[in-house]
């Protein structure tokens, strides 16, 4: 049984405002293990980014206020650690990829001098050896030229060059676990395949586990080998990649496949999912996504469905999942 | 700093400077047709036959005898050689040398008050910011929108009364001998502070909350920016991510305030010193006004205007060593 | 345009001038600000009948520095015997006049040049911009002292050259929003459509701009009023008007600190500071209500002072749901106890 690397259980986050009170995530549990992908996908507002965030502890009180049962890291339990402890933490065992490369970086400092400082931070290296192991980080992420790159500032390179400098960044420890938060969804489309191809070779080659929020369902395809389905703040599935696509089981996720246009399709019409995203802070009754779902009963309209363990590690919160019409 | 930025810096501060000193040469012959009305003394109980011979000499005295472009010439020609003019005063000084007496004694004052005003308002500047919500940040906004309805020159009229003439402690004039008694000596220089206490705070509360403000909202500003989240996340220690993070772009609008107040470094301080009757540029000024000194005040105006561009200047190219995003074309 | 879409634009902006008041006056801050100015328009306005005396007429002078007393509240001047409260509420028709008039003159000027340079772009952005870098480096006060030498001292030439001056910094604000609002979607669409760059300037781009312009103009009006002060301090404005700053020349000049007439000195400047505090004020609550950001500062603290924490744990607790069918008790967010005055 691979180990796990990152167990959050219970996670709850809210935001207190003058008209009340944003439930961003309402207690969720997530695992990865070792060498895994795993992604975290749902639309915007679901409180995705504030997840990755928080397991980062990267959230500061105020403006927010956030509960957690436990978050362990490769077996190290980082629950109770102050932020300082955490200092130590974050950039050596655990990274993470922010969306947009542009506003992530300090405009003023070259982007060599901002990877070195991950390693004069975390490792005992001088400025020499710290400029030569960036320059590997580089010349690994495929930057080419990586020697006079590197004394280049952030607005000088291009989007993909960019957002392969934070990949850099956040690999150059090798740390057990990397959050990617929409790692592509600021480029254009070929710059998409390609940094992803980067991200998806650093990850398999050197073990190491992602999470990795989006979503763009293709990214999911194409990286990830288990996804959890997010909703509204709370989890409302979980499945290996294949079984996913193939055999969705909530309706939310079955709306999501059913959008994502194909060629094969055939079909005239774009497909949605009626109205929008409750907000954060009037949400429904009940399930949160029974106004939208084709197959609310009034017992999705007054009760939220527990998250249901099911075989080969599937997870489902939802009163009538698919499955039971198929009558598996 | 790309060399093509500083050069074309400096050549667009030469043609503003070309500009500016075209348009000094002119203002004093607004309103006048001739331009030499302004020199003619009162004719009094001359006859006009006398009196247009007078008006005559006084006109190829102030060099009005030339058509408008030779005069534009020798203007050209005598700015070149570092001359502005001389003054109607008596003993004919140069406006050089006038400016040259009078200046140590603003720059006295200004160059006082911009340091005490960085130096305290960047502190309090970046406490209010870290206790943002905190009470010393509503101090703050409250002190700022006080500090700009409160004018300079009625908190000094308020201080010269309190602190100069009710209790004592600070003459509320300056003293008419300061100047010429000045002599390097310890006691000189401590009778220089001690006129200057007055003025230098009337200034200075300003100063100081104004750069406390620009501080405050840049580190603010600059601590929800995302590369301050990424630092963190880095795990970088806290001192590091304030440090070379923060406030190294917090200080970028920073630069552009204080290079502003360079600018007004000289010319700022006029109402103040005509408040304390402190014997700087300023009162020079008033002095040449009353008197109709034209030479002398389009000297001084001149000399504000270039000091303001080359002030301009100095700031531009030091911010864009500070700010490596700026070479890349107008950053307006 | 015919003269109905005119006159519907009018109403427009008339109706949405009304809905700003009115969301000043909602704002508790707004609210003194309108009052005060309000106060400051009436007592400009109502001069003559609000002042005891009529500091103009030679022959209503009195007794020489009389301290404040019933029939002279601030006491009358040590140079010339009038009385100080009726100069200090004829004082405010000039500050008022010169403020609003600059201010609504800059605001047209600075708008026009901002909107033109920014939109047009190319040459006229050049030529208004390289003017902008002009005016800005030519030291503003001295040249008033030498037009005002040349002219003659009188508030019109001060205007001019506030004027002159003061549209440079309105433009440059105006001039980068105008180059966002150029990119927005309805702006391509306005220009695919054919229609006329005036057209899109004044139709489209202007309104984006208004907010803007109302807050700066504001803001500028609390400035000119300050400058003014020291102008008229300096004995440059009109030598026959009562003005505030020029109140606080004489008092110093005749010998108010001498003798301890603080009351001359004060009452000007509180004048002066009543003045400007009150405009500021209004811009400044203008710019919260045209930018709602999380207007974080003081409230959120407050808030998270006072926010109890059972009142989070229920919170907290209504995200649990695993263990019972039944209906989450989610705490009502009007339960929620909110810290007085939570618009700061």
């Amino acid at each position: 049984m691979t180990e796990t690397v990152l167990e959050v259980r219970n996670l709850k986050v809210a935001f207190p405002c003058a008209g009340g009170v944003i439930r961003a995530v309402e207690g969720i549990d997530l695992v990865t293990k070792k060498g895994e992908c795993v992604a975290l996908v749902g639309e915007s507002g679901c409180g995705k980014s504030v997840t990755a965030l928080s397991i980062m502890k990267l959230l500061r009180t105020p403006p927010s206020v956030s509960r957690i049962d436990k978050l362990e890291l490769d077996g190290r339990d980082l629950t109770h650690l102050t932020d300082r402890d955490m200092e130590r933490v974050r950039g050596k065992d655990m990274a993470i990829i922010f969306q947009d490369a542009m506003t992530a970086l300090n405009p003023v400092m070259t982007v060599g001098k901002q990877i070195d400082e991950v390693y004069r931070r975390h490792t005992k290296l001088g400025k020499k050896e710290a400029r030569e192991q960036t320059i590997r980080a580089l010349e690994l992420v495929g930057v080419p030229e990586p020697r006079s790159r590197a004394k280049a500032f952030p607005h000088e390179l291009s989007g993909g060059m960019r957002q392969r400098v934070l990949i850099a960044l956040a690999f150059a420890c090798m740390p057990k676990l990397i959050i990617a938060d929409e790692p592509t969804t600021s480029l254009d489309v070929t710059i998409q395949a390609q940094v992803l191809d980067v991200l998806k070779s650093m990850q398999r080659n050197h073990d190491v586990s992602a999470l990795l929020i989006t979503h763009d369902l293709s990214v999911v395809a194409n990286m990830a080998d288990a996804v959890y389905v997010m909703y509204s703040g709370k989890i409302v599935g979980r499945a290996p990649k294949q079984q996913l696509f193939m055999d969705p089981l909530h309706p939310y996720t079955q709306g999501l496949l059913a959008s994502v246009p194909r060629i094969s399709d055939g079909k005239q019409a774009f497909v949605q999912i009626p109205d929008t995203v409750p907000h954060p802070m009037r949400k429904p009754s009940g399930c949160y996504f029974h106004p939208r779902c084709f197959r609310a009963s009034d017992r999705c309209r007054e009760h939220m469905p527990r998250l249901e363990n099911l075989e080969n590690g599937r997870q489902i919160r939802c009163w009538h999942p698919l499955h039971q019409e198929r009558g598996a | 700093m790309k060399r093509s930025y500083v050069i074309k810096r400096i050549l667009y501060a030469v043609f503003i400077f070309f500009v500016v000193l075209t348009l000094n040469f002119f203002i004093p012959r607004i309103g006048v047709r001739d331009p030499a009305e302004r020199y003619y003394p009162p004719q009094g109980a001359m006859s006009d036959i006398e009196y247009e011979i007078i008006k005559q000499f006084t006109a190829e005295q102030y060099g009005f005898d030339v058509s408008t472009f030779q005069q534009y010439v020798r203007y050209l020609n005598g700015l070149i050689h570092g001359d502005l003019g001389t003054s109607l005063r008596a003993g004919s000084p140069r406006v050089t040398e006038l400016i040259g007496e009078r200046l140590p004694w603003t720059l006295v004052l200004s160059v006082t008050t911009l340091i005490i005003s960085l130096v305290i308002g960047l502190l309090f500047g970046t406490l209010a910011a870290w206790k943002r919500g905190r009470w010393q940040d509503t101090l703050l906004l409250s002190a700022s929108t006080i500090s700009i309805a409160l004018p300079a020159f009625f908190i000094a009229l308020m201080l010269s009364f309190y602190l100069g003439f009710e209790l004592e402690l600070f003459p509320a004039y300056t003293n008419p001998n300061m100047v010429a008694q000045f002599d390097w000596s310890l006691e000189a220089i401590r009778v220089v502070m001690n006129n200057a206490a007055l003025p230098i705070m009337s200034m200075a509360l300003g100063g100081i909350v104004g750069y406390s403000q620009t501080t405050r909202n840049s580190v603010i500003a600059v601590t929800n920016e995302d590369f301050v989240i990424t630092a963190r996340a880095k795990g970088l220690s806290h001192t590091t991510v304030l440090y070379k993070h923060v406030l190294r772009n917090a200080m970028l609008p920073l630069a552009t305030s204080i290079g502003m107040s360079i600018s007004g470094l000289i010319g700022g301080a006029i109402i103040i010193e005509r408040v304390f009757n402190w014997q700087g540029m300023g009162t020079l000024f008033l002095e040449a006004n009353s008197t109709n000194d034209y030479p002398l005040m389009m000297g001084i105006m001149l000399f504000l205007s270039a000091f303001a561009i080359l002030a301009n200047l100095i700031t531009e190219l030091f911010y864009s060593i500070l700010d490596p995003r700026v070479t890349v074309g107008d950053k307006r | 345009m015919s003269r109905r879409n005119v006159l519907l634009q009018v109403a427009r902006r008339g109706g949405s001038f009304m809905s700003l008041l009115k969301k000043l006056w909602q704002h508790p801050k707004g609210r003194v600000g309108l009052v005060l100015v309000g106060c400051l328009v009436l007592v400009a306005v109502l001069a003559p009948v609000l002042a005891p005396y009529d500091p103009y007429d030679v022959t209503q002078r009195v007794e020489k520095g009389l301290h404040p007393s019933l029939a002279h509240p601030l006491g009358t001047t040590i140079t010339t015997g009038q009385d100080i409260l009726s100069m200090l509420i004829y004082g405010s028709r000039v500050s008022l006049m010169i403020g609003i008039s600059t201010g609504v003159a800059i605001a047209f000027l600075g708008a026009l040049m901002g909107v033109m340079a920014g939109y047009i772009g190319g040459f006229v952005d050049n030529l208004i911009m390289r003017t902008v870098d002009i005016l800005l480096v030519i030291p503003t006060l001295p040249l008033i002292i030498v037009l005002t030498n040349l002219l003659g001292r009188s508030y019109f030439v001060i205007v001019m050259v506030f004027v002159v001056f003061g549209w440079t910094g309105l433009a440059r604000v105006i001039r980068s929003l105008v180059l966002v609002l150029k990119n927005s979607n309805y702006v391509k669409a306005a220009e695919l459509a054919g229609a006329s760059r005036w057209y899109i300037m004044t139709k489209h781009i202007l309104p984006g701009t208004s907010h803007l312009i109302i807050m700066n103009t504001t803001l500028t009006c609390a400035g000119i009023m300050v400058a003014e002060a020291g102008l008229s301090f300096l004995g440059l404005g009109d030598p026959t008007a009562i003005s505030w700053g020029k109140m606080l020349a004489e008092a110093q000049g005749g010998g108010a600190l001498l003798f301890g007439a603080w009351w001359w000195i004060l009452a000007p400047g509180v004048g002066i500071f009543l003045a400007v505090f009150s405009f500021m004020r209004i811009g400044i609550v203008m710019e919260e209500v045209f930018n709602p950001r999380m207007k974080a500062s003081s409230s959120i603290y407050k808030l998270f002072k006072h926010m109890n924490n059972t009142y989070l744990d229920e919170v907290f607790r209504s995200m649990d749901n695993e263990e019972s069918d039944e209906s989450a008790e989610r705490p009502n967010p009007s339960d929620a106890p909110l810290p007085e005055g939570s618009h700061d």
